[in-house]
């Protein structure tokens, strides 16, 4: 059930070449680090996402994942590649006629070989770990903000990521809720890898998370990169 | 500014070209069952299910009861005109011909359209409008598997269900006017199954299929279309409705020139 590539390519995210207002950018996250991406609504960094994972074309230039272009995958490669790198769109992304425990559930349904009993043990362990365990079983109507993200984050990761690309992930949440997700999708230092690579965008990010990422980027009006001080 | 004969072709062209996208998705959503995981099977099967809840159980109630009153009025004006003629005998292939091949597919279809047509086209473009779409192919999930395939064969199922149902009941209703008409019911049973045959069974799978294909696809096809505007949700919806009608009656037609 995991989605951990093979680490035969250690940059697990470059953008090259890719305009942020209109400017070309190129720029390398390199494998276990914590990169937050900062900009102004229509710099148009909340897009990211979208083109790492081929939904959609950047305007220019190209975005490669371990590697690899999605847009140049065929449609069934390019959703085994997807189920590789995690995501957490802006909002939540979850279906809103499925429970919190079927929506972390479906994307295991649909692209793991696991026996169905075996994706619900893993699902059960994420939803408490993520401390939704007490609300699975309703619909994300029925929940509050933050259990509606914590759960999205537990879907996010539901194939064990080595890259997680996460869009406006602390909005409207404490800064302590924040910096507690933080940790725990990027997981701890195991025997089988360091932590997961996480690439955060946002218009800006809580002063906590600022502190805990090792590289914060923003894209200023004059569409240049620039980098922050951080950690 | 082109001429009529040129615009009448960019229009033709325009719908073939349509057709063919249509088609493409079909045959997508059919081939996406291929490669169904073992619980994702599972979990489409729970979709169909609740699509044939929504669909068949549902809808059983309306097309009943629309099917007794077109066939109440058509028997009963039948004996009473072919009576004067003196070939009631006729009833029984204007109850097979008319009513089992051709309006009871055809009614049960219209309502299938009206009633699921409608909820498919609308509830696939709020998902899309609402980023669920988008969020599902981002986890790598084929939303042909999830939402086509379980409302094709949700579609399919219950036009057969409906179909023999509808026929069911306009028989039966058909034997009431026959009756209120001075006709002896076991006179009426006997010619109507005189005109019965084996044909009409294998008709009726054949339609069931094939207007359940047609409501099925065509409204998954036009809600998955729309972009990220909730003003297009109400179009998606009115324009699969009306494609499916088309659709159903063109397939009808169809039917009826390869027998």
């Amino acid at each position: 059930m995991t989605g951990r590539p093979s680490v035969a390519h250690p940059t697990p995210l470059v953008l090259e070449g890719v305009p942020f207002e209109g400017t070309p950018v190129t720029l390398e996250v390199r494998a276990h680090q914590t990169v937050a991406l900062l900009g102004d609504e229509d710099a148009g960094v909340g897009r990211l996402g979208g083109w790492a994972l081929g939904l959609e074309s950047p305007p220019a230039g190209r975005v490669l994942v371990f590697g690899e272009s999605a847009l140049d995958l065929p449609p069934q490669e390019r959703l085994a590649f997807r189920r590789r790198v995690g995501y957490l769109p802006a909002g939540d992304g979850l279906l809103h006629n499925l429970t919190l425990r079927d929506n972390v559930a479906l994307p295991l349904r649909f692209g793991s070989t696991a026996a169905p009993r075996a994706i619900d043990g893993r699902v059960g362990v994420m939803l408490a770990a993520v401390r939704v365990a007490h609300v699975a079983d309703l619909r994300p109507a029925q929940v509050n903000e933050e259990e509606r993200r914590r759960a999205a984050l537990a879907r996010a990761i539901a194939f064990d990521p080595a890259l997680l690309l996460l869009e406006q992930p602390f909005d409207g949440l404490t800064p302590r809720t924040a910096s507690e997700l933080l940790e725990f999708v990027r997981g701890g230092e195991t025997s089988e890898g360091g932590r997961r690579t996480v690439v955060i965008t946002a218009q800006d990010i809580p002063a906590v998370i600022h502190r805990r990422v090792e590289r914060v980027y923003r894209v200023t009006r004059a569409g240049t990169l620039v980098a922050e001080p951080a950690g | 500014m082109p001429d009529p004969l040129s615009r009448l072709g960019s229009d033709v062209a325009r719908r073939l070209s349509h057709l063919g996208a249509l088609a493409r998705f079909g045959f997508g959503a059919a081939r996406a069952a291929t490669s169904l995981t073992h619980a994702g099977r599972a979990v489409a099967f729970r979709v169909a299910v609740n699509q044939i809840r929504f669909t068949a159980v549902h809808a059983i109630g309306l097309v009943m009861l629309l099917s007794g009153i077109l066939s109440f009025l058509v028997i009963s004006q039948a004996v009473r005109q072919l009576g004067r003629l003196g070939v009631t005998d006729l009833i029984g292939t204007l109850m097979v011909v008319a009513i089992v091949r051709e309006l009871g597919p055809l009614l049960t279809a219209l309502v299938v359209a009206g009633r699921s047509g409608t909820a498919i086209a609308a509830e696939l473009a709020t998902n899309t409008v609402l980023g669920e779409i988008r969020a599902l192919e981002a986890m790598g999930i084929d939303s042909r598997q999830y939402l086509v395939l379980p409302r094709f064969a949700a579609a399919v199922t219950s036009l057969f269900v409906l179909i023999v149902a509808c026929d069911t009941v306009a028989i039966g209703t058909g034997y009431i006017a026959a009756a209120m008409n001075g006709m002896s019911g076991s006179r009426y049973f006997e010619i109507v199954l005189q005109s019965l045959g084996a044909t009409d069974v294998w008709l009726t799978a054949g339609k069931a299929a094939a207007f359940g294909a047609i409501l099925g696809i065509v409204p998954s096809y036009y809600g998955l279309a729309v972009r990220r505007a909730p003003t297009e949700i109400p179009i998606a919806a009115s324009r699969a409705t009306v494609a499916c009608i088309v659709g159903v009656f063109m397939c009808s037609a169809l039917f009826v020139v390869l027998r």
